[in-house]
């Protein structure tokens, strides 16, 4: 009678795994969905819309991309072989210059945004990982592919690189780094992005 | 007798030439590029490009590696490479596949990571860059969708 018991419930339970799996299966592309739209609130919010209003929309903006975006991630990826040997001060102020860096080379083109739609063309899940697949659609009618790719970390998905006509942001940027730190050093490569930064 | 000799000699002339060349075949079929040692790992790719069996794969433009094969899995191509022993490729390195040229052939760009943790033999490079399709490219920016 006791083991019937149990067996109820354990079916029971095996039940309800089964059926949150599948709600499960739709989070990357949850996330990638819920920060997009919050972007497009932000550049279509008319109350943002004048120019005295600019620094007030790219905090906005900043911060819903700082929710998704996995910076350390980025940067140690970007900066691959040459990461390790940098103290965890340079690592902190690297995280920082990286991201300020694709700040003000993105932000422009991000604030040209005239309406363009965005339609998912759904995601791939592998364990820890997941691939989420974008489509915007121009005004000309054109499709630009993007590719979101997303790690889980503490129970939440961030993005850890995108990839825009099948090309890698991370890898970009790591090609770019390798040549400057070989050529020249890796506080040639801080100097320049500082200096980068200071344009803005 | 005389003439047994000289059929004998040439018999055997022609078998140790066989052999050699079934050696020589052999050997180069293995493609010992490598030189040492090798391991397998394996990536998936969106579009390949036409990347071939024996196609070379390459780090900062040092060819360290073949191609050992490429099949279609659920749609896509799955490659195994074959890379020296002594070669540690990390967790987050990305293939590209890239063109010699601008419209030779294909081979495999790997660009190492900065994570700690090595792609084990059999492992998979999970950072992928499909080949760029330039006719593609061309159609889309130049005529756009219909």
């Amino acid at each position: 009678m006791k083991l019937s018991y149990l067996y109820g419930w354990s079916v029971l339970l095996l039940f309800l795994l089964g059926v949150t799996v599948p709600v499960m299966a739709g989070e990357p592309e949850e996330k990638i969905k819920q920060t997009t739209d919050k972007i497009l609130s932000i550049l279509t919010d008319p109350a943002l819309k004048s120019p005295s209003k600019e620094g007030e929309r790219r905090k906005l903006i900043r911060s819903a991309v700082d929710e998704r975006f996995d910076w350390e991630e980025m940067a140690r990826r970007s900066l691959a072989t040459h990461w390790a040997k940098r103290t965890p001060e340079e690592k902190k102020e690297f995280v920082h210059l990286f991201a300020d860096l694709l700040e003000q080379v993105y932000m422009s083109k991000v604030e040209g945004y005239s309406g363009e739609k965005v339609r998912y063309e759904g995601e791939r899940v592998d364990g820890d990982y997941a691939v989420v697949k974008v489509k915007i659609v121009t005004k000309k009618n054109r499709d630009i592919p993007v590719e979101y790719r997303l790690k889980k970390e503490r129970g939440d998905w961030f993005v850890y690189d995108v990839s825009i006509e099948g090309v890698s942001l991370v890898n970009n940027y790591r090609i770019q780094f390798n040549s400057i730190i070989s050529r020249s050093s890796y506080e040639n490569l801080v100097k320049r992005l500082r200096e980068k930064a200071e344009l803005r | 007798m005389k003439k047994f000799d000289l059929e004998l000699t040439v018999g055997l002339f022609i078998i140790v030439g066989v052999i050699c060349l079934g050696y020589l075949s052999i050997k180069l079929g293995k493609m010992e590029v490598v030189g040492e040692k090798g391991y397998e790992v394996y990536a998936v790719f969106s579009n390949t490009g036409g990347l071939k069996i024996g196609s070379s794969i390459d780090i900062a433009g040092v060819d360290v590696g073949r191609v050992k094969s490429v099949t279609l899995d659920n749609y896509e191509a799955r490659v195994v490479l074959i890379l020296p022993n002594s070669l540690k490729i990390q967790e987050d390195a990305i293939a590209s596949i890239k063109t010699k040229g601008l419209i030779g052939e294909k081979y495999i760009e790997i660009t190492p990571g900065g994570s700690e943790k090595l792609i084990q033999p059999g492992g998979r490079i999970r950072e992928t860059q499909p080949a760029i399709d330039l006719e593609d490219l061309i159609s889309k920016f130049v005529f756009g969708k219909i």
